[in-house]
Parts: structure tokens; sequence; C-alpha cells
């Protein structure tokens, strides 16, 4: 095969594995289950890894801050924020955002930032969790 | 068959073009961008020709050097197409790159121009998406089959117009957002 | 010589390696017991209405827009556009700007080498070494993730510099991976280069001789495998090239001749691995301080945007070769009039007729692995089989599979 090869092969089986274990170590056979337990106290569930520093999550909108000026809505490149006419604030669908974070940079009062929360499936595309207004 | 030794930089271009063709090259412009700490000359020569010399002048443009086609663009206006062809001279010999942009308008009545594919064989695959997508006839092409779009699609649609032979009936807005 | 006509069909590609893909390619060989007479190919399966879908969006959208054409060259077609628009509007960009573009390209550069060198190796049967140059990777893409938030598409361009600084407590991290790629260099050139089984497989298979390449416009490392010196980078410098001091990367640096073939082609790419570590350390020493961006206010940036007439081109080199983006504007709206984009593997794709005919079958996947098309290449193949007169189609575990069996029986 290559004698070149066998000495990384050989180095590799001593060393740590890189995976991190999240949430748990083994795939569990029934996943309600475990999040019941979860829930209740009796597993543990491994911690993620830290986000770097300006990691583009979830939005974070301050409502009171905002003054209407749409100018987010013309630059966003997925249609993901909508304008509620009678309120003059607009409403962000996270299932079409894609973390550009080009809203951000446009908003003239800072009213947008990014958060570092990143775990966001759900099964439901308009559930309130996904939906920042 | 090249002159290799006989470099010619954009003005001398412009001049050798100018010199064989007189008054068929319409507007010959040469436009430079600098870019970075010691302001490297980035050269870029735009013509406008006639339609007839097309051939020939890409037949002057082989004698002098083989060139670099990069690709063909066009630009739809109301009454005819205006093909750009982008080539690139001089590669090779360390910062002195040349980039020709040679623009033919084709008139709609009569959308029809000449492939280049004897003369240049790496031309077959944009002339052939030059067809499909704004309705141009290039005669002589060796192979003239579809090349993005799908076989079925229907004739007579050409999706980069901008008029009636646009595309019309096949966008779904997928974004519509339930209130 | 009758060729048989196959219908197309929508297939949708199921690239197990590649990110982001353009298209899957069709194939229709003509052999004759084992060996390759004719060629022909066949593109158009996923076509994703790109460029109409951009002359409808503000220059702004369309920066993420065509982040997504590719995954792997992700940061370039964004950059050739925004380079194409400052070129048609007369917009300068701040000198820091140009030196943290390139670091970002350079990175991505590495990036995309080792994915390539572990798609080579597993298309000839080397499992161990896919591991291998994939684990070195995941230390680049960590690197990216660091500093741009992403590890692929990663949303730090705008139109006039650039988003995102690479600030002064950032740099222990760069400095240590930089020196983690130099310290495994020797490891990942004695794996490719010196191995009887790599050589064995790559040698004199696959030519593309230097007149073949000329005429059919082929671009980047498959070009300059075959001793034609043709690299954007060095040609017309753009950004902070211009500044640093680099030189075309041919096969004879190494071996001292050229010959074409597959092997050369890992030469090539091993050698820019070597050129892209020595360009980012460059580039992070001399970059001067100053501000990110020409323009910061966007309302204002489109607002002169629409008002400018003009046409532009920029011209970037990917890791497969050169990107060409075209833009023009009317003057009358924000959104531009025609946006024309030209991937690299469009021009390599004719190459693969000249190079394939004469060889076997079992040599498909190597060769067409060995231009770095950005696609999961051969998805379907079809073989005319001229003698017995029947048409038998190969999917891609069935080729993957008779082209480790030819290594197996090599080494015998």
């Amino acid at each position: 095969m290559g004698f070149s090869m066998l000495r990384p092969i050989f180095t590799q089986m001593f060393k740590k594995p890189w995976t991190n274990k999240f949430p748990v170590k083994y795939t569990p056979p029934n996943t309600t289950k475990l999040l019941e337990e979860v829930a209740a106290g009796k597993v543990q569930i491994n911690p993620p890894i830290e986000t770097p520093k300006g990691f583009r999550g979830k939005i974070k909108y301050d409502k009171e801050k905002c003054i209407g000026c749409k100018l987010c809505i013309r630059v966003c490149p997925c249609g993901a924020i909508e304008f509620k006419g009678k309120e003059k604030k607009i409403k962000i669908y996270l299932a079409r955002c894609c973390f550009c974070s080009q809203c951000n940079d446009v908003c003239p009062v800072n009213c947008l930032s990014m958060s570092d929360e990143f775990l966001l499936a759900d099964v439901d595309k308009y559930s309130k969790d996904l939906i920042v207004e | 068959m090249s002159k290799e030794s006989n470099h010619l930089d954009a003005k001398g271009l412009v001049k050798y073009f100018k010199d064989e063709f007189k008054t068929k090259i319409a507007k010959a412009e040469i436009k430079t961008r600098k870019e970075g700490k010691k302001q490297n000359e980035i050269v870029n020569i735009w013509m406008i020709i006639d339609k007839s010399i097309f051939r020939p002048f890409i037949k002057h443009l082989i004698d002098y050097q083989y060139p670099h086609l990069a690709v063909v663009s066009g630009n739809d206006y109301p009454k005819d197409i205006e093909l750009v062809y982008h080539f690139s001279l001089d590669y090779g010999k360390d910062r002195k790159e040349i980039s020709l942009n040679v623009s033919v308008t084709v008139p709609k009545s009569k959308p029809e121009i000449e492939s280049i594919c004897d003369l240049i064989p790496g031309a077959l695959i944009t002339e052939r998406e030059k067809q499909e997508m704004l309705g141009i006839k290039v005669k002589n092409i060796p192979d003239s089959r579809r090349l993005f779009l799908p076989d079925d699609f229907p004739e007579g649609v050409y999706p980069w117009r901008k008029d009636d032979k646009g595309m019309k009936k096949f966008i779904r807005n997928l974004h519509e957002v339930k209130k | 010589m009758a060729k048989s006509t196959t219908k197309t069909t929508y297939q949708i590609p199921i690239g197990p390696i590649h990110p982001a893909l353009k298209e899957p390619v069709m194939f229709e060989f003509e052999i004759d017991g084992e060996k390759i007479i004719d060629v022909d190919v066949s593109l158009g399966h996923v076509h994703r209405a790109i460029e109409w879908t951009g002359m409808r969006r503000n220059p702004i959208q369309v920066i993420y827009l065509a982040e997504r054409i590719c995954g792997i060259c992700s940061f370039v077609h964004p950059m050739a556009f925004c380079r194409a628009v400052e070129s048609a509007c007369d917009i300068d960009v701040p000198e820091r700007a140009h030196y943290l573009r390139v670091v970002h390209a350079e990175l991505e550069r590495i990036c995309s080498h080792l994915l390539w060198a572990g798609v080579a190796a597993h298309e000839i049967g080397f499992d161990t070494v896919l591991f291998l140059t994939w684990e070195m990777r995941e230390k680049a893409l960590d690197l990216t993730e660091y500093l741009t938030g992403n590890r692929v598409t990663k949303g730090i361009l705008t139109i006039g510099g650039i988003r995102r600084d690479v600030t002064s407590d950032q740099l222990p991290k760069i400095n240590e991976t930089l020196q983690y790629f130099k310290d495994n260099f020797e490891k990942l050139r004695h794996v490719f280069l010196d191995d009887k089984t790599f050589k064995m497989r790559s040698v004199d298979v696959g030519i593309l001789t230097k007149e073949d390449a000329l005429k059919l416009c082929t671009v980047g490392p498959t070009a300059r495998a075959s001793g034609i010196k043709k690299d954007t980078r060095v040609d017309q410098p753009y950004a902070a090239y211009g500044d640093l001091d680099m030189t075309y990367m041919t096969p004879d640096i190494l071996t001292g001749e050229v010959n074409g073939d597959v092997y050369d082609r890992i030469i090539t790419r091993l050698l820019e691995v070597k050129q892209s570590i020595e360009l980012i350390e460059q580039a992070l020493d001399e970059a001067p301080s100053g501000e990110l961006v020409s323009e910061p206010k966007i309302p204002k940036l489109l607002s002169y945007i629409k008002k400018t007439k003009g046409e532009g081109v920029g011209r970037d080199e990917a890791p497969r070769g050169e990107v060409f983006h075209y833009v023009k504007f009317d003057g009358e709206h924000e959104n531009p009039y025609t946006w024309k984009v030209r991937a690299s593997t469009y021009n390599n794709i004719l190459a693969w007729i000249p190079m394939l005919k004469g060889e076997q079958i079992a040599d498909i996947p190597i060769v067409a692995a060995s231009t770095d098309p950005c696609m999961s290449c051969t998805n379907r193949v079809t073989i005319v089989d001229k003698k017995n007169k029947n048409n038998y189609i190969l999917d891609k575990e069935q080729l993957h599979r008779i082209c480790i069996e030819k290594t197996r029986r090599l080494m015998r």
C-alpha cells in the first residue's frame, strides 16, 4: 500500500477524536423519551462548543428604537422582512432569513443585532419561535 | 504567423485595428483602473465594430496573437441585440495583460451572426448558450443542440429577452407569506 | 461513426463531496472493448436561472446571490461582481480592504485544494489519504469561521470594501494555523508525489497537450499543468496581488519537464497551496491601516449607482480558474441591466474530450476529477458498446468500483 502511510495511521490510534459529543454520546432509540428525561433532570446534556465572537445567530430586534424607515426591507436578499403599515414596525420571518446581517449594517438607529443562538430547528415554518417582531 | 516579438501596448493595438478597418470601427476607448499600493494598471479596451467586418476582425486579431476568449455576453435593447466578445491578450508576460471587449450589434428583424468555432474551437459552449438564451442564430455552428435549457422547453421563448419573447408564465412566486 | 442519442432527464445532483453544485454532467462514450473512442458531453441538468434573478434585484442583494453560485468558490464570485460594479461606476476601494480581500481569497484556495486532494485520492481508492487531507482542511475551516463567522458562505464583502476587519488579537490564532500547515505540508507532498500507487495511476494518463489547451481556452491549474502561463493574479494584478511577489506555478518548477497528465496537475495544485500560505503571511505583514469601506452609507451608494451609466468587467482567479463577471447599468434603475457570469469550469469542460480519447473506462473518474470540476462529476454515464450493440448505464457507484478494482489489479 505504501509504507509512507503506516506511521500516521499508527500515531492516529493514540489520538483523541475531535468530535464533541453533543447532545448525548449515542443516538437515543426514542427521542421524545430523552427529552422527558432531560426535563426531569435524569440525563445531562453535553454543552455545545462555544461560538466565536461575531457569530451570526438569531436576530434580536429592539422595537422601541425602530423608526419605520424600511431600509432593511430594501436590502434584505431573501425577502424575510415585512412591514406592518399601521404601527410602522417590522416583522422578520426566520424561516427565510439567511443570517447575512446586512440589515444590521443598514439600520440608521442600530435596533437590530445578531445573538449567538443557533438551535432554531422547528417543525412549523411560522411558529412563534421563528417570527421576530 | 503570430508576431510574438512585436508586442504592442494598448494604444498601439487600437492603431493596428484602425489602420486596417478605418471607419467601420465606431468607437474605441481605453479605460485603466489602478489597484493596490503600487498602483498596477488594469487595461480594458472597449470597441464597437460593424457587423460586416466581424470575421475579418477576428482573423486580423489571430494574425497578431492567438487570443483567449473568456465569454460572449449579450445586452437586449428594444430594437436590436448587442453581443460583446471578451478577449484577453498577452497573458504569460508578467503583469502586461490587455483585455479587449468587442461589441457587435445585430438587428432583431434578422438576428444572425457568423460562428467563430473554426478559428477558436473553445467558443462552442458560449455560442450555444447565446442561441438558446437570446434567440440569435449562429451560422455554421458545428453543434446546435440546447445547452442549459431542457429539451422540452417551448420554442420561441428566450429567457434573457426583455420584450414579449421573454419569460412570462414560468415564474412562481414561492415566497408569498401566509398572514 | 453512428452516435445514438439519449433523452436528457432532470437529475437532482447527489454530489457527495462538493457542497454547492452548478450542474451534473452527462457523458456519452463510444467504446471498443475497454478503450474509449469518442466522447460527448452534455450539460444543463441543474440550471437555476441565477442571472435572470440577479437582473431583478439591487446590487446589494445580488452579492448574496452571487455567493451561492458555488460553495467552494464562495468568496471569489462576489468579489468579481463587486469589482465589476466598482469598475463600471468608478468607486474606489481603500488599501486595507485590498489586502484583506487577498487574505480571505487565499484561505479559500487552501481549503479548496485540500478538498480536491482528498477527492482525487478517493477516486483512486486511497481512502486513508482522503481523511488525512480533510483533517488538515478542518483546521482551515476553523480559521475561516473564527475570522468571518461562517465556514462556507462568508458574507463579508460589500461594494467598495469589506465588512469585517482582522484585528491584532486575532493574529496569534492565524499564525498558529499557518504554522500547522507549514509543518504538515511535507507530509502531504510525500504521500502524493513519492508514492508508487499514485504514480502508476496518474503518469501518462489523461494528457492534454499545450496546443489543445490553447485552442479550447482552458483556464486555471488545468492550463498551467500543460505548460501555459495563465494566471489572472499575475497577468492583471487586482486587489493587492501586484504588491506581493508571486509567479506562475507550472510543473517544471518541481520536476523540470511538462507532460500535461494527471500527475502534473497534482503537482501544480500542491505548489499552489504552498504559494497561498506564503501570500497570506506576506499580506498580513504588509497590510496598511485605514478604513474598510469607501462609502459606509448604503442608501447613498445605491442612489449613486442608480444615476451612473456604464459597463464593467471583473475577472478573478478562483481555485479552479478564471471567473468572469460582466455588469451593465443603464442610468435609470439601480438593478443591473445585464449580468453575465462565467464560472471557470465552463471552459474546462471541452478539454475533457481530447483527454479521454484512448483511455480506459476505469480511468474516467480520475481524469474527470483531475480537472477539479465544480460539480459532482459523471453522475450518469451511458456506455455505447459498438461490438455487442447494447447500451447500458453505469452510475457513480459502479464507475467508482471499476476504478478501484483497476488499482488493486495494478498493485499485484
